[in-house]
């Protein structure tokens, strides 16, 4: 037992210094710079605790107590601002914490050169080394920290609001509260927004998945068709689709709105020719206006598949068409066997994203058919996609948390789906194999 | 209870305000201003107080802006109070610009002029300030139905929190060239010097019907009657308004809008008029297509009328001049014959009881029709409650709505007063209109934020019953048959007015 005891290592004095106050320990090494640069972060870390931590950490979770008054005059709390101010003393802690562990392990390192009696490195000279190992580390700092107030925080605020009450009635003066899984039981319960709900994920689903198809293989065909010998004026060919890709989405998306409508150029004719105008996107409209959403998205989506796929098929290795002919591999086996997984290797992670936006698509059905709610639907429409429904909750309607939590549901449907098509692409498993 | 007390102290300070503050004269140069509801800033304004200049930014509508109005009344205002050491300028704000969103970070103007029910919003959360309304030069002379376009009761408590400046209401505009050369025999039959098709619903649609079945061209598209885009509830609301509908009720003297009433009354025999009327006209009542091209359409004579607010004026006369220096007139030629033949007048006054507009009017009895009422609303000024100078904001507020400035305002915009004074000097529409608010045969859109939710569930259904004479036309069965398909229709506008108000909010 007592051998036991001997062989383990005591701890020092400046290690315990520095576990119980960031810098001591490398103070009391005689590090001077370094012990200050710590103990002048620990003290900074002290003071903002004191100063507005703590008080925003517990007001992440009262969300406020006192109600603005503007009439009065009374400043009250700003539920939203005490939310964000939560999470970035949330973000600050974390960093804290960090920064002691880089002092706890920068401690024992030295304690145990000390030990071995090996010379302590200067400051810069430490640093220098630093740089040189960790340089990834130090050149990637800024770009995590822009990450983390840039993007992880607004997604962290959104995700956040899907457990409050945020929206209706209650917005700011008003104080808002956490509800825990509230909107979500609402979305999954209240009869008519379950209804609602799964029947615009249903056609959310199939129209991500015929998009995506109409999308990328209208692009591929027109690319290879491009690509023929026999086509003459091919730059002439490209350019109407990259004319197409040139014009705004929704001024396109407008335009489409015009010609569909009673009184746009295509009922014009209807009528002259003696027939009665068609609505191809009034209330009536159903399975008219998805088939005219899915035409005008490969409008505009199209020209991108398509300069993407003339990209790629420039790299193709010719000899493999050859060798194919010489076995008697047929045109339409050439594309299959070789074409295909050629372009589709080097396209899945597009292939997803594109799957991903579609699944998204706000502006499509938002700019041809809003401002319709039909019945069956919870303040929504026949065409309306998850996003379009979440812009009528959320944006038409203020219900802002209700929003939050559609959000998060299409989130989670979306990342599992690429993720788990991603892992199994080729693109992932056979990663070296077409270099 | 905390609350309740600062309610009453700011209903105290609101009286004390009341009682020390004289009424306004229209020749002062420095009014008494008006009170905020926390009693801030009493007296006349007079600048920072320290030599400094005290900058007002105030936010008008784009049209006071693009024709000059806007410069004037600053001018005026900077010249009336230089002394005093305030200046307004120019907030330089999109005029939608959201108070609720800017103005607790400090960014939102100091005044703002917007309809009642969009100043409203901002009030149900104490944003704009709730004003002394009786110290306002213009109190005496504008009606209380303007006044109650802004106010609001908070726990028992009634404030108002604009100061109403016009009056706005769907209108008719024809022209006076394509009115039938034979109107004054055959449709002017009580003889009173103004066509029956103006005094009336059943002769709209008998004339309506009249220039359908005389239609020339092959296509039979190229003369209609009436022409609206009967999706718009706004522009479409006297076939519900006039038999009894009405928007959110009333609890306790307090809008309730638990209690929407779109299916109250007899407003099924109004959709049934409005369906009637789709049939004469085309499928773009369905949409929004006449809204977009009525300008173009009134101006070369394919609709004989149309509807829209007044404010569009001056697009019908740009289009009408237009058309007329096409065939040949000089520019001002061509606008003096626009001035002279478009003509805005308010709807016709009656509409059919039975929501059936294919009987005679000449075998109608005076209990066989009801007064048509329009969807309207009041324009005013507000004052942010975020304001660093609510008192010289307040001095603003009282000077625009001056007699002086609000003439010049109608004089350049065109505007309807709602000062009874103007009103007077300003025309027969301007007093029609002013009229028309006083005896209620304007609607006002409720002033409460819940308003937002009433479009997009109307317009869906007002735009279905429209399709349906179309539905029959094309050999497809029609879906508001009877009374009773008209009544579920309103239900659905109720139900999902309702959800987007409440199903979520609980």
């Amino acid at each position: 037992m007592k051998k036991v005891e001997s062989g383990k290592k005591k701890t020092s004095l400046p290690v315990k210094a520095s576990l119980c106050v960031m810098g001591t320990g490398q103070l009391l090494y005689r590090q001077w710079i370094k012990g200050f640069l710590y103990l002048a972060v620990f003290a900074g870390f002290l003071w903002y605790l004191a100063a507005m931590g703590i008080k925003d950490i517990i007001g992440m979770f009262t969300l406020g107590t006192v109600q603005a008054d503007p009439w009065l005059g009374t400043e009250g709390d700003d539920s939203v601002i005490m939310m964000l101010r939560g999470i970035l003393a949330v973000i600050v802690i974390c960093g804290a914490a960090l920064l002691y562990r880089s002092n706890v392990r920068d401690i024992k390192r030295t304690d145990e050169m000390i030990r071995a009696g090996k010379p302590l490195p200067g400051f810069f000279k430490a640093t220098g080394m630093f740089l040189d190992r960790k340089f990834y580390m130090v050149a990637l700092a800024l770009p995590v920290a822009g990450v983390l107030v840039f993007n992880v925080l607004p997604i962290v605020f959104m995700i956040l609001i899907a457990f409050t009450n945020y929206g209706g009635d209650i917005v700011p003066p008003k104080l808002v509260d956490w509800v825990g899984l509230d909107n979500f039981r609402r979305i999954l319960t209240l009869s008519d927004i379950k209804g609602t709900f799964f029947r615009i994920l249903g056609w959310n689903i199939i129209w991500a998945f015929a998009a995506t198809f109409i999308n990328y293989f209208g692009g591929l065909g027109l690319a290879l068709l491009l690509n023929k010998k026999c086509v003459k004026g091919k730059r002439f060919w490209r350019m109407f689709p990259i004319l197409a890709y040139a014009v705004p989405g929704f001024i396109t998306l407008l335009a489409f709105k015009f010609l569909f409508s009673y009184g746009g150029p295509i009922n014009y004719y209807i009528t002259a020719a003696g027939h009665s105008a068609v609505g191809f996107l009034d209330i009536d409209a159903g399975i008219k206006a998805k088939l005219i959403g899915l035409f005008v998205n490969a409008w505009t989506s199209i020209p991108t598949s398509m300069l993407l796929a003339t990209g790629i098929l420039s790299n193709m290795n010719m000899d493999l068409y050859e060798a194919a002919s010489i076995d008697g591999a047929s045109k339409w086996q050439q594309f299959i066997k070789i074409t295909l997984p050629f372009v589709v290797f080097s396209t899945t992670p597009v292939l997803i994203t594109s799957f991903t936006g579609n699944f998204n698509n706000f502006g499509v059905f938002y700019f041809l058919r809003g401002g319709l709610y039909m019945d069956g639907y919870f303040l929504a429409s026949d065409t309306d996609l998850l996003i379009n429904w979440l812009y009528n909750l959320s944006i038409n309607n203020n219900y802002y948390s209700i929003g939050a939590a559609v959000s998060l549901i299409i989130f989670a449907i979306t990342s599992l789906f690429s993720l788990s098509v991603y892992v199994r692409s080729s693109a992932y498993k056979k990663e070296d194999t077409y270099r | 209870m905390r609350k309740q007390k600062r309610y009453q102290a700011a209903a105290l300070a609101l009286a004390l305000a009341a009682a020390l503050s004289g009424c306004g004269s229209s020749g002062g140069t420095s009014a008494d201003s008006g009170q905020s509801a926390n009693g801030a800033g009493q007296g006349t304004a007079q600048g920072s107080g320290n030599g400094e200049t005290v900058v007002l930014h105030v936010l008008e509508n784009d049209t006071a802006k693009s024709v000059g109005y806007f410069q004037e009344l600053l001018d005026a205002f900077n010249a009336e109070y230089a002394d005093q050491g305030i200046q307004a300028v120019d907030a330089n704000m999109d005029e939608f610009t959201n108070l609720a969103e800017n103005g607790p970070y400090g960014y939102g103007p100091d005044v703002l002029y917007q309809a009642n029910d969009k100043l409203m919003t901002y009030a149900e959360d104490k944003h704009i300030l709730a004003l002394d309304i009786e110290s306002f030069d213009c109190y005496e002379c504008t009606p209380q139905a303007a006044w109650d376009a802004f106010r609001m009761t908070i726990d028992g408590q009634t404030y108002y929190c604009g100061v109403p400046v016009n009056i706005q209401e769907p209108m008719l505009f024809y022209r006076e060239d394509r009115m039938p050369q034979d109107w004054q025999t055959e449709w002017d039959d009580d003889q009173n010097g103004v066509p029956d098709f103006f005094e009336n619903w059943n002769d709209l649609y008998a004339y309506s019907k009249y220039l359908r079945d005389t239609d020339p061209s092959p296509g039979k598209d190229s003369q209609y009657g009436f022409m609206a885009s009967l999706n718009n509830l706004y522009l479409a609301s006297p076939f519900m308004l006039s038999h009894g509908a009405y928007i959110f009720g009333e609890k306790d003297g307090v809008l309730d809008t638990e209690d929407i009433g779109f299916a109250a009354g007899d407003a099924a025999n109004g959709l049934s008029a409005l369906r009637q009327f789709a049939a004469l006209m085309n499928e773009g009542c369905i949409d929004d297509t006449i809204t977009l091209n009525r300008y173009e359409k009134l101006a070369d004579g394919s609709y004989f009328c149309t509807v829209s607010t007044p404010d569009t004026r001056s697009l019908f006369m740009d289009r009408l001049a237009g058309k007329y220096r096409e065939e040949g007139l000089s520019e001002e030629e061509a606008d003096a014959k626009a001035e002279e033949n478009l003509k805005m007048i308010e709807l016709p006054a009656k509409m059919p009881a039975d929501g059936d507009l294919s009987r005679d009017s000449a075998q109608m009895s005076d209990g066989d029709w009801v007064n048509t009422i329009v969807m309207g609303g009041v324009n005013g000024y507000g004052v942010s409650s975020y304001t660093q100078h609510r008192q010289e904001s307040i001095e603003f507020v009282n000077f625009a709505t001056k007699y002086d400035m609000i003439k010049k305002r109608v004089d350049m915009l065109g505007i309807a007063p709602t000062r009874s004074d103007v009103a007077e000097v300003s025309g027969d529409t301007a007093a029609r209109i002013f009229t028309s608010l006083s005896e209620g045969r304007i609607y006002l859109m409720p002033s409460v934020k819940a308003v937002d939710q009433i479009w997009t569930p109307s317009q869906t259904v007002m735009g279905d019953v429209a399709k349906d004479p179309f539905r029959e036309k094309a050999g497809e069965t029609p879906k508001y048959k009877d009374e009773q398909d008209m009544k579920n229709a309103l239900e659905t506008i109720n139900r999902n007015i309702y959800d987007a108000i409440h199903t979520l909010a609980k």
